[in-house]
């Protein structure tokens, strides 16, 4: 997840400027050529550079074009064609073409849109759960105190750590047996054995929310934090002097001036919990019962697991279609965002 | 806002002077509150590994370590092939960083520096793309894959893994890039330097820490990466870490401290080059693009 989270830092402020309609670039370009028209020899290499860089583009641009369509969208074009098909690799027997059937058995079938609820109850409570401790963490350390450079380093860590030894430490944890968690829950009333952690449902969608916002809350923090330092002080000060308290200030000055940041992390957050598959693989594998088995794991447990790959890349579909809602609602929101920039 | 309240504190007034206090020491517990459950899971992860498992193999486990032992190390890589792993992954990741490194400054280049028709549209292209669940298209890859018999090479897996760390690493080079001025460039370009020769003598000299960035990320999501390896490898001796590690269990074959040892040891770089590239992106977020 590391990897989108860098990415989308960049991403703010560059999709700004790559939508802002002004050429600025172009112009100065255009200045310096019109700067520079002394000899028709210079004339003759202005125009062979300039053709030259007309072509540029279109070949660096090219190789990665060709590589992601190969890697990405022929794939997922040919997952389109196989959701028509039935497909068995195990005898290598060309595939068979059976309409619609793939579709109407997952539509028809209650197991689907069970997964499908299980997905929302995940997703929307990992963007509640990250986005709110990345907002908490955010409000706190941009308050001056001692030691706030180390424990903004030390807030990092979680953020920085590989998914598969995250949940290594988990399993350890929740070990009913052994797991040093059972310490804490044993101090509430009514706790008076280790909990299966992972066997009751409801705890184990509750432990895998957590782990995944975990996991993920440190890069929200981070963005809110620079979000925060970027609201002018004055509006503060301004409003204390009016005899606001501190929530007012909060919620009057601080909520409305983060906005369109909020909105963007929320969308993020939804695309990640959406695509979240390492750590409810390795925590539950779905489990128990299906309680934790989003459309991802579920599309995973059809391929892999029943080798049905023809239902499993129908499924895929189904997947691909909520990413590309979600996709569009980011694009939107970047480009508002950057006119609100321009 | 707190400078105000500070001032007002020292204005002697009783009340003021009391709630100062107070609310600096709620401030103070809730920051070492929810730093404590924060860090919480790594400080077990750190106790679990240098204490003897006598120790955590008991319940209630003591919270503060009993005895510090280092055995467990060579144990680890003793009694599991984890040596081997990590070459498996060192190679992937090597493979993917070379190849994305190569890919990246020439995307980027064209996405920052050039101005071309479809350059936005190729901006939003590298965008969707690196939204898609990778689960979207790793069952027809698979399928394609089989048929062609590419499955279990690791060159095969570096080259997935480039297609998914790409659009982000160009995204972040872009962001370097676009803090070259652009008039060093014009003023190359009328100098009679191609745009072509620009980018080697003038571009990437000035973007040296932009590459490492690139290349640490692409190196380190190859490194990390799951869902690709567990489904596209079928033979241990190609397994890589992030996969080998799973076959440990914590309460039953394995010794805890060496379980935890080898989260530890597959972590240790990961964690410390994603630590130095965060500083390094702050310190982007906050010069913005400063223009020489």
């Amino acid at each position: 997840m590391c990897l989108e989270e860098i990415g989308f830092i960049k991403r703010r402020i560059d999709l700004a400027r790559l939508f802002q309609p002004e050429d600025n670039q172009e112009a100065r370009h255009t200045m310096s050529y019109a700067l520079d028209t002394r000899s028709a020899d210079d004339e003759a290499k202005k125009v062979k550079v300039r053709r030259r860089l007309h072509l540029l583009p279109y070949m660096l641009a090219l190789p990665i074009v060709l590589y992601e369509v190969l890697f990405l969208v022929y794939p997922i074009v040919q997952g389109f064609i196989g959701s028509f098909q039935r497909i068995e690799l195990a005898s290598r027997q060309p595939p068979v073409w059976v309409g619609f059937s793939n579709y109407q058995r997952m539509l028809s079938d209650p197991e689907f849109w069970k997964v499908m609820r299980v997905t929302l109850t995940f997703t929307l409570l990992v963007i509640f759960v990250a986005v709110g401790a990345g907002l908490l963490t955010a409000v706190l350390f941009n308050r001056p105190f001692k030691f706030r450079g180390i424990a903004r380093a030390a807030m990092m860590l979680p953020w920085s750590f590989p998914e598969v030894p995250v949940v290594m430490i988990f399993l350890w944890i929740l070990s009913p047996q052994f797991g040093v968690v059972n310490i804490f829950a044993r101090m509430l009333p009514g706790v008076n054995e280790n909990p299966q952690w992972l066997l009751v449902p409801w705890l184990a969608m509750a432990w895998v929310v957590l782990i995944a916002s975990w996991k993920a809350f440190p890069f929200y923090s981070l963005v809110i934090l620079a979000a925060l330092q970027s609201v002018p002080q004055e509006l503060y000060e301004a409003a204390e002097v009016d005899g606001a308290n501190r929530f007012q200030l909060f919620w009057h000055i601080t909520i409305p001036s983060i906005r369109t940041t909020l909105e963007l992390l929320v969308v993020l957050a939804s695309i990640f919990s959406f695509k979240q598959f390492t750590i409810i693989y390795l925590l539950t594998g779905g489990g128990p019962s299906g309680a934790t088995e989003t459309i991802v794991m579920r599309i995973y447990n059809t391929a892999f697991r029943f080798y049905d790959y023809s239902y499993a890349t129908a499924l895929g579909v189904a997947g691909f279609i909520v990413s590309l809602i979600i996709t569009a609602f980011f694009i939107g929101l970047q480009s508002r965002r950057a006119q609100e920039v321009a | 806002m707190n400078n105000a309240l500070s001032q007002r504190a020292h204005q002697k007034s009783p009340v003021a002077l009391v709630r100062h206090v107070v609310s600096r020491v709620l401030l103070y517990a809730t920051i070492a509150l929810v730093s404590i459950i924060t860090i919480f899971p790594i400080y077990w992860m750190l106790v679990s590994t240098f204490q003897p498992s006598k120790y955590t193999l008991h319940y209630p486990p003591p919270l503060i370590p009993q005895e510090i032992i280092f055995n467990q190390f060579s144990d680890l890589f003793g009694n599991y092939p984890i040596a081997r792993w990590l070459t498996n992954s060192l190679l992937i990741a090597t493979m993917s960083m070379l190849l994305c490194l190569s890919l990246t400054v020439l995307g980027a280049y064209a996405l920052s520096n050039l101005r071309w028709k479809g350059r936005s549209l190729f901006g939003m292209f590298l965008l969707v793309t690196q939204m898609l669940p990778e689960i979207l298209i790793v069952i027809p890859l698979y399928i394609i894959y089989q048929r062609l018999n590419l499955t279990d090479r690791l060159s095969t897996l570096s080259l997935i893994n480039v297609a998914f760390s790409l659009p982000i690493c160009i995204w972040i080079l872009k962001g370097v890039f676009d803090t070259v001025p652009g008039e060093v460039l014009d003023a190359a370009v009328v100098d009679g330097c191609t745009e072509w020769t620009a980018l080697w003598r003038i571009v990437l000299p000035l973007a040296a820490p932009g590459l490492v960035a690139v290349a640490v990320v692409s190196f380190f999501s190859a490194w990390n990466e799951f869902l690709f390896a567990v489904i596209m490898l079928s033979s241990a001796e190609l397994q890589p870490a992030s996969v080998g590690l799973t076959t440990l269990k914590a309460t039953g074959f394995t010794p805890v401290e060496q379980y935890m040892a080898a989260g530890l040891v597959f972590s240790i770089l990961p964690v410390v080059f994603y630590l130095m590239m965060q500083r390094y992106i702050i310190s982007g977020l906050t010069a913005g693009a400063v223009k020489g």
